[in-house]
């Protein structure tokens, strides 16, 4: 399956979310089951290749597959420490204030749970901040194309995948917290 | 002729495409709202609908109200703790000396919309669409179609109910683009569904839920708030079923006129004791006791702008639809919580039955391009080696979907795997909702050697079917996951005699273990916290919670679960104060 031609979109490293929307959109509706001479399987075929394109580490997996394999992205590896120390924290807490059964038992968490607040939104910035990097590097990438390094793409889809996965774990800790 | 059903908690209606417009009809009273109430005469057919409900007061025992948050539940689960069977068993209602199961009483009031319907028209209806709330898992969909066969549809759609309402809201606006929520409190349910608009496409991106949180926990907490302020002191025991029947009926009868007026009184002359209860009671009363219960829409809010992808600002319309609604309060609360006032353009009752109408007009080609593309509500996985689930096809999929893995044998000389399926969206299996498991044979091979896939697809409706295949042999098996509400009669006997015997023997030691458990992390955690804070406390406060604390101490070692339960709700009591200071401290 060729995610872009199925789309009718450009095959080439950036897309943006809203083109993407619109066309899947577009066409989903008219291939719909529920409509005259719909089709099901074709559906599907959408919505998968939607979801593709929309995350950017898959879409650049279309795009070019390195030889190499996979290496750790040196940002990853640098922030993967913190990433999984705070994620337990957060977990140890949000639980320990779930099943706290009292005031008292309630505020003597309320001072850790303001400090892990601090750390998940100072870890999430810096997550940002990394991945505004990669987005540029697309750019550059984009702008290249079809001239490109492999193994450059590779690494940027692993970044993606890595920045992607701990974005949103971080920010489903913190909308758990925003929900106590 | 499709018809669309509004299968509600407290209310049903139905509807159908007539010339180029969805009607709702009305019953022979000219009323097109029908309670989903089902009376069970000791002889003859049930009634359903305003006769069911006249009996209510008079026969609760052998009513059946709100059968809507039983259906495709199992003994066990919070929503049926007031019903007494086999844990993990499906749900059964007692009624005159039979055990009804919720899909029967569900197509009872199916039956009654039908003959409405039939009779209205003059014609055979014999096709729905029935809507249920979009957080309903497979078992519920599953059974809500049952109910529907089991009544004499053919049931052309599940169709989920938010998705219905934003169709009934957009259908004057196809040329347009936007991003609404709908925020659908009704009866017995919440569902929050944040869709795209793009000209006659509805693109549901999210949805979030509780399927226990409604007008009736709203009608129960104004119910409490009645007998404390009459001061009705007797225990609830001696409130009898038709008792607690009219004062839930004044409960909502007083929320009602509340949505309107600042304050009312409230009249309950069944009551037990010499005098006649009359309660004034105010808008901000009602609105103090419902504000904790309403407040946890907030959070199914929260979840599904960020699994939408979408900041609250970026939405156009926060559309609220579902009888709750109308509450002042809840219109207030929805609006702090998107930062916008809500769209309050949609009939709060009927807005989701007209939107199953017009899905049935596109199923029958009388709607043209406008298709709704919705989504599986909850994760559908399988339990791997070591308890863990492993998502197949992720909550927020568009439907139909279909999605597939491979799996190996573990260990040699293995001949078989076991799959269980489950829904959810928790780390580990068993938090899980277990929807069916089946075993997949295989000759004895090595380990590895075997390979079984899995395919898992969900079809328009939300319902799951598995298909599982032998590589090696190329042997396929079909799966028809074994939903709460097909287990045979014998199974649920079986289950009720083994069940039964282990019920009772450990509940007294379970209960002392989690006071125990309590008592450990709070000595510790007052001693830190009067180490602390203790100076700005007075001395008086000081003495008193040590006295709680050593008291908490000696229930302890005495190994009495009452002296602990209540030694601990002391020590509560005595540190409130400091529980306080400790927070603010903490906040700065």
């Amino acid at each position: 399956m060729d995610p872009f031609a199925l789309l009718a979109l450009p095959k080439r490293p950036l897309l943006s979310e809203e083109e993407i929307g619109a066309t899947y959109r577009k066409l989903a509706g008219e291939s719909h089951p529920d409509q005259s001479g719909g089709d099901a399987a074709r559906f599907r075929e959408l919505s998968e290749a939607a979801a593709i394109l929309r995350d950017p580490s898959r879409r650049l997996r279309m795009l070019s597959i390195s030889p190499g394999g996979s290496l750790l992205p040196p940002e990853a590896a640098q922030l993967f420490p913190r990433i999984a120390t705070i994620l337990q924290q957060a977990d140890n807490l949000i639980e320990k204030q779930a099943t706290a059964f009292n005031a008292l038992a309630k505020a003597v968490l309320a001072a850790p749970l303001k400090n892990l607040r601090h750390d998940l939104e100072s870890t999430l910035h810096q997550l940002q901040e990394w991945r505004t990097s990669l987005d540029r590097e697309l750019t550059e990438i984009d702008l290249r194309w079809p001239e490109h390094d492999p193994d450059a793409i590779s690494l940027l889809a692993d970044s993606y995948a890595y920045a992607g996965r701990w974005e949103s774990q971080l920010r489903e800790r913190m909308l758990s917290l925003d929900c106590i | 002729m499709i018809a669309g059903i509004d299968l509600g908690t407290t209310n049903s209606l139905i509807g159908v495409y007539e010339s180029g417009f969805p009607t709702l009809l009305a019953d022979s009273e000219g009323k097109r709202l029908i309670p989903s109430v089902v009376f069970y005469p000791e002889n003859g057919a049930p009634l359903v609908g305003r006769e069911g409900l006249r009996m209510q007061a008079l026969h609760p025992e052998r009513t059946v109200a709100s059968v809507k948050r039983l259906i495709g539940r199992r003994f066990g689960e919070d929503e049926t703790k007031d019903l007494a069977g086999p844990k993990g068993s499906p749900v059964t209602i007692p009624i005159n000396g039979e055990d009804l199961y919720p899909v029967e009483v569900s197509a009872e009031i199916l039956k009654k919309l039908k003959a409405i319907a039939e009779d209205r028209l003059g014609t055979a209806v014999d096709r729905a669409v029935i809507t249920v709330p979009a957080y309903f898992n497979d078992a519920q969909r599953a059974a809500t179609r049952k109910a529907g066969e089991l009544a004499g549809f053919a049931v052309e759609r599940i169709l989920s109910e938010p998705t219905a309402a934003a169709l009934a809201y957009g259908l004057d606006r196809l040329q347009e683009n936007a991003r609404v929520a709908v925020y659908d409190l009704g009866g017995g349910t919440f569902d929050l569904s944040i869709l795209r608009l793009d000209n006659g496409v509805f693109q549901v991106l999210s949805t979030h839920g509780d399927t226990r949180l409604g007008g009736d926990d709203l009608d129960e907490a104004i119910a409490g708030l009645l007998l404390r302020e009459a001061e009705i002191t007797t225990l609830s025991t001696e409130i009898t079923p038709e008792m607690k029947v009219r004062l839930k009926e004044a409960a909502r009868a007083a929320k009602e006129l509340l949505s309107n007026e600042e304050s009312t009184f409230v009249r309950l002359p069944f009551m037990k004791g010499s005098k006649s209860h009359e309660i004034s009671l105010t808008r901000a009363q009602v609105e103090k006791v419902c504000e904790p219960i309403i407040a946890k829409t907030r959070a199914h809010c929260l979840r599904a702008l960020e699994d939408a992808g979408l900041k609250a600002e970026e939405l156009d319309q926060i559309i609220l639809v579902g009888g709750s609604t109308r509450m002042p309060l809840v219109q207030r609360l929805a609006a702090e919580i998107f930062g916008k006032q809500p769209n309050l353009s949609q009939h709060p009752d009927e807005a989701v039955a007209l939107g199953a109408v017009l899905q049935g007009a596109i199923l029958e080609g009388n709607l043209q391009n406008v298709a709704l593309l919705d989504v599986t509500p909850l994760s559908l996985g399988i339990e791997t080696f070591g308890g863990l689930m492993n998502v197949i096809i992720p909550r927020n999929t568009t439907i139909p979907a279909k999605a597939g893995e491979m799996f190996t044998n573990a260990v040699a000389g293995q001949s078989g795997m076991k799959i269980i399926v489950l829904q959810g969206e928790r780390e580990l299996a068993t938090d899980n909702w277990t929807l069916g498991s089946f075993e997949i044979p295989f000759p004895p091979s090595p380990k590895g050697a075997a390979r079984v896939g899995v395919q898992f697809s969900i079809d328009a409706d939300g319902i799951l079917q598995v298909l599982a295949r032998d590589t090696s042999t190329r042997s396929e098996k079909i799966v028809e996951i074994q939903s709460a509400v097909e287990v045979s009669d014998e199974a649920v006997e079986a289950m009720l005699a083994g069940s039964l015997e282990h019920a009772f023997e450990d509940m007294d030691a379970r209960v002392f273990t989690e006071a125990r458990l309590k008592a450990e992390e709070m000595l510790p955690a007052v001693e830190a916290a009067l180490a602390q804070l203790g100076s700005e406390l007075l001395e008086s406060e000081v003495l008193e919670i040590q006295g709680k604390s050593s008291e908490v101490q000696a229930a302890l070692e005495s190994k009495e679960t009452v002296r602990l339960k209540q030694a601990l709700a002391a020590l509560d009591n005595a540190t409130q104060t400091l529980a306080t200071k400790l927070l603010e401290k903490a906040m700065g």
